[in-house]
């Protein structure tokens, strides 16, 4: 057995781009195998879960934890990847706020399953089967991790000690948490946010920022921003200046708005709602001294109709772990 | 950290209501006060000697008050708590009055509601920090920009007040529109007659010593904030030394040149050198680089200079522009106002048909130092036997300007009186939207112009509705229906309108414009002399239209402000309460920059980062709820206090 420092990376409910992002660091993947021994990530290894049962806890040094918690076996990987690991880290933006997953706590689980297995024009279901944690078949009975209720970030339902952010998280910042470690710096206080800046992306757009007076947003296939400009600025629902750097701001550099995916900035909790603060300051309705209740309100509403979707807009990787975290059911 | 509670019954305002030793017990629960006492009345001399004795005994950290609105008595408390040695932002006010005793019912949900508001506050009042106030010092300095009756009156009264006032106008004349007119409404005075007492002072009364006025010039860049602006005026040259010349005229006989002069509407030509009218002060004339043959040919021709009776030097040929700059604590806009381009309206042929003009053309037509010497003709130089006074033209007309003018309907009866007696036959037409003439000396006019056998009053829906018509040799009006009346002349009465360089001057202060382009004043009634930007103060038609007695009227206020916001001998007191952008966490998105109202928010370029002027900032938060990454600080009122107040009643 190897007496180099376990590395662990588990998924939970996600989309496996994590990983990719992981092995995206290219050779140094070498070095990190040569500086640790990575031994669990089902996604590219063997190794099994009475495996991980068996180590000492705390006998993992550090475990990446992508994905959020959806089913009863995300929660049970959860609990038993924190009892072994002297470091857990929530690794991307499912685990940190629940990102694209978690915007499925607009519906119930009934609705889920309805959309997916049942109302789904490419399904043929006849017997209308939808998964359950126990399935009768003609051979006995097969079973299954229970889905949860809603969709929970990992902190809600464990302790975290760290939180790399964005869907993914980007390669040259994974590379540089590594490097920190191996390091052997003092690692910064429990909570933090690391692999990231602490700015929002705004501070890495070369853009050109000027006053911001939106008038009306566009989606992105309406126009063709000018290069140098604001996108914001432009019309397009950039979620930038709401949004955390540390990525180097790759989508706006490429005439894509920021979606969002690096969370809130430093010392700011719900990111939909900055967001949303931000922009209810800057949309331009026009001179209203004078004008009827009915008007205004007919205006704001014509503003707000061009923007696609609330959630998908605001909360698309923070809905589980922000102030409303999702539709309350009764 | 202690911190004590007082509580007000406010006699039995707030006690018949709410039980102060429910309220107690449950807040004892809490761990959170070291002490809890009630008090009769808090705002009472008596308690306020038991509070500031008490804050001395018990020498608290922090302190809630239970009590009335904020509004009412904050400063109260906080004076006492000044006077008690401690710090007065280190308290939270609790309404317990208007918002629970006056609005609860039940006694048991009354005391509850009141323990909870309290635990908010005792929670928020734990993150208080020892807030100061700071003073800045200041320029007791005033510039005036426009010297029309408005800015004259502020410059003036200023001046009077010992406070030294840069007054800048951009024509060669001071004394604004009313100068133009020979007679004003409502009383019929000689508009030049009026303004001289005034303008007398500015140049040289007791006073005139603290006034430095500078025509011909107009304001280039300001730069600071109030107490502290520092201004560069540019001043065209006049070729004419003021302090020599005597205003004797002479000069303007020998000049070869002459064009159509503005100051008449272009209604008569003007020398290259020369008055704008006679009478026109300063008394002294000014060279027109753009007639002189000296600049438009390069010639050497010295006929002005040289019929001077003063001697050489009074006119000086190679006088330049200059650039001064000047440094004051305030800014007094009084810029005026100017007439609806009435050239759009194709039907009423004005610009086209000689004898359609507007209302300030026929003032000029009726001043005796006028054009045609106060004599009423048409272009065919006879006395016409029909006019039509059109009011309204460009106001109350959503596709012009919505609002009434408010001047047009007294100046109109004023010209029917003035027709009435000149042109004694004459018959007078009023057309119009609306009368508008309120005001306790103003119906005498209206009366006159009804008593009027020569006048008669025609009511029209649209402007579009008339139409000016010269058939066989004759101008006429026609009208929609077919009906058509004779207007040998005819009168526009156009909108008031803001002019044109209100626009650039906004810019340059930072000042902003209301939708009709005047500048918005802070609030339409209470603070119409002040604009949105702190320090700088709006007097007259710039604001919005207006006749004289109001344009003087908002003179003095602007000046009353200036002399109480920027009093002699006393620094700028800065409220503590006020936002700042840490420039660590911002990203410089601009999100923030527009949506300050008080223009408070700069942006430093070198580090890309948002700047709150605490100065002008006025700490309403707007730029802390816009601000995406919770970079701006609001004192008093920050996130973190905020929160665990919400947590404190929802907990």
């Amino acid at each position: 057995m190897s007496d180099k420092p376990k590395l662990a990376m588990y998924w939970a409910a996600s989309c496996g781009g994590c990983e990719i992002a992981l092995v995206n660091i290219h050779e140094k993947i070498l070095d990190l195998d040569a500086a640790f021994d990575f031994m669990f990530c089902p996604c590219l290894l063997d190794t099994k879960k009475s495996a991980i049962e068996a180590l000492p806890d705390k006998g993992i040094a550090i475990t990446l934890f992508n994905g959020a918690i959806r089913t009863t076996e995300n929660e049970e990987m959860a609990h038993l990847l924190r009892k072994k690991s002297r470091v857990l880290i929530a690794f991307g933006s499912c685990a940190s706020e629940g990102c694209i997953p978690g915007l499925d706590n607009l519906s119930s689980r009934h609705e889920l399953l309805r959309t997916v297995y049942l109302d789904n024009a490419t399904i043929d279901n006849p017997q209308e089967i939808v998964p359950s944690p126990s399935n009768a078949v003609p051979e006995g009975t097969l079973t299954l991790p229970a889905m949860g209720d809603r969709v929970r970030t990992l902190s809600q339902v464990t302790e975290v000690d760290y939180y790399i952010p964005g869907c993914p998280p980007e390669s040259h910042q994974i590379w540089a948490v590594v490097e920190a470690v191996l390091s052997g710096a003092p690692l910064p206080p429990p909570g933090s946010v690391i692999g990231a800046g602490r700015l929002s992306v705004c501070d890495e757009c070369a853009r050109v920022k000027e006053d911001k007076r939106i008038e009306r947003f566009h989606r992105n296939w309406e126009i063709t921003p000018v290069a140098e400009r604001c996108l914001l600025e432009q019309g397009l629902l950039c979620m930038g200046i709401a949004t955390r750097d540390g990525c180097g701001a790759p989508c706006p550099q490429a005439n894509m708005p920021c979606s969002g995916c690096y969370g809130p900035p430093e010392g700011t909790s719900d990111q939909g709602a900055r967001m949303v603060a931000a922009l209810g300051s800057i949309l331009a309705i026009g001179d209203c001294k004078g004008k009827s209740e009915a008007e205004i309100a007919a205006r704001v509403e014509a503003l707000l109709d061009s923007v696609p979707d609330y959630a998908g807009s605001f909360y698309k990787y923070s809905l589980p772990g922000s102030i409303i975290g999702g539709r309350v059911s009764r | 950290m202690k911190s004590g509670v007082y509580f007000c019954n406010c006699g039995t305002n707030i006690s018949d209501r709410i039980d102060s030793n429910r309220v107690r017990e449950s807040l004892a629960a809490s761990g959170r006060i070291a002490y809890f006492k009630t008090c009769p009345f808090l705002c009472s001399e008596e308690g306020k000697s038991f509070l500031e004795q008490d804050l001395r005994d018990e020498q608290p950290d922090r302190i809630v008050i239970a009590a009335c609105s904020p509004r009412e008595h904050e400063a109260t408390f906080m004076r006492v708590m000044g006077q008690a040695g401690m710090n007065p932002y280190l308290m939270q006010m609790v309404n317990i009055r208007e918002q629970i005793a006056w609005v609860t019912e039940d006694p048991e949900k009354a005391a509850k509601k009141a323990a909870l508001a309290l635990k908010a506050a005792l929670k928020r009042v734990e993150l208080h920090e020892m807030l100061e106030k700071q003073e800045l010092e200041a320029s007791p300095a005033v510039l005036v920009i426009g010297a029309g009756p408005a800015g004259l009156k502020a410059a003036l009264t200023l001046a009077e007040a010992g406070r030294k006032v840069t007054v800048v106008e951009k024509t060669p004349v001071i004394g604004g529109l009313p100068v133009l007119y020979e007679e004003l409404f409502p009383n019929m005075e000689c508009g030049p007659c009026m303004l001289e007492p005034l303008m007398g002072e500015i140049l040289h009364g007791e006073h005139a010593a603290n006034i430095e006025l500078l025509t011909m010039a107009e304001v280039s860049e300001v730069v600071g904030y109030f107490g502290n602006f520092v201004v560069k005026v540019r001043q065209r040259p006049r070729y004419v030394d003021t302090h020599q010349c005597i205003g004797c005229g002479e000069c303007l006989d020998p000049c070869p040149v002459s064009a159509p002069n503005p100051f008449n509407c272009g209604m008569d030509e003007k020398k290259a050198i020369g008055f704008t009218f006679m009478g026109a002060l300063p008394s002294a004339p000014y060279l027109d680089p753009g007639l002189c043959t000296r600049f438009t040919q390069g010639s050497d021709c010295t006929a002005c200079g040289a019929a001077c009776p003063m001697g050489e030097g009074v006119i000086v040929y190679d006088d330049v522009e200059k650039l001064i700059e000047r440094q004051v604590g305030a800014i007094i806009l009084a810029t005026g106002s100017s007439l609806y381009d009435c050239s759009g309206f194709e039907n009423l042929g004005y610009g086209r048909l000689a004898d359609v003009r507007t209302a300030l053309e026929f003032e000029r037509m009726l001043a005796s130092n006028g054009p045609t010497a106060g004599e009423i003709v048409t272009s065919g130089g006879e006395a016409p036997a029909s006019v039509a006074i059109v009011h309204c033209v460009g106001s109350l007309d959503d596709d012009h300007q919505p609002y009434c003018s408010g001047v047009c309907c007294q100046y109109a009866f004023k010209f029917n009186h003035l027709l009435e007696s000149k042109l004694p036959e004459a018959e007078i037409r009023h057309l119009y939207k609306e009368i508008v003439s309120p005001g306790k000396e103003e119906y005498a006019l209206h009366r006159a112009a009804r008593n009027n056998p020569n006048a008669s009053f025609i009511r029209y829906r649209d402007i579009a509705d008339i139409a000016v018509v010269n058939e066989e040799g004759r101008q006429m009006m026609r009208f929609r229906n077919g009906n058509a009346i004779n207007a040998d002349l005819v009168v526009l009465c156009p909108a008031v309108v803001p002019n044109a360089d209100a626009e650039r001057l906004g810019a340059q202060l930072d000042v902003p414009l209301d939708r009709f382009g005047f500048f918005e004043e802070l609030h339409g009634r209470m603070d119409s002399a002040r604009s949105k930007m702190r320090g700088v103060y709006l007097a007259g038609a710039c604001q919005a239209p207006t006749d004289i007695q109001r344009a003087t009227g908002q003179g003095m206020a602007a000046s009353g402000y200036v002399l109480s916001e920027l009093a002699l001998g006393r620094k700028i007191e800065l409220d503590p309460l006020f936002a700042s952008v840490y420039p660590e966490r911002c990203a410089g998105c601009k999100v923030c920059m527009k949506v300050c109202p008080y223009r408070a928010i700069g942006f430093d370029a070198e580090n890309g980062v948002a700047v709150v002027n605490a100065v002008l900032c006025h700490g309403c938060g707007t730029c802390v709820a816009a601000c995406p990454v919770g970079a701006v600080k609001s004192n008093h009122f920050t996130n973190e206090m905020i929160l665990v107040e919400i947590e404190g009643v929802l907990k």
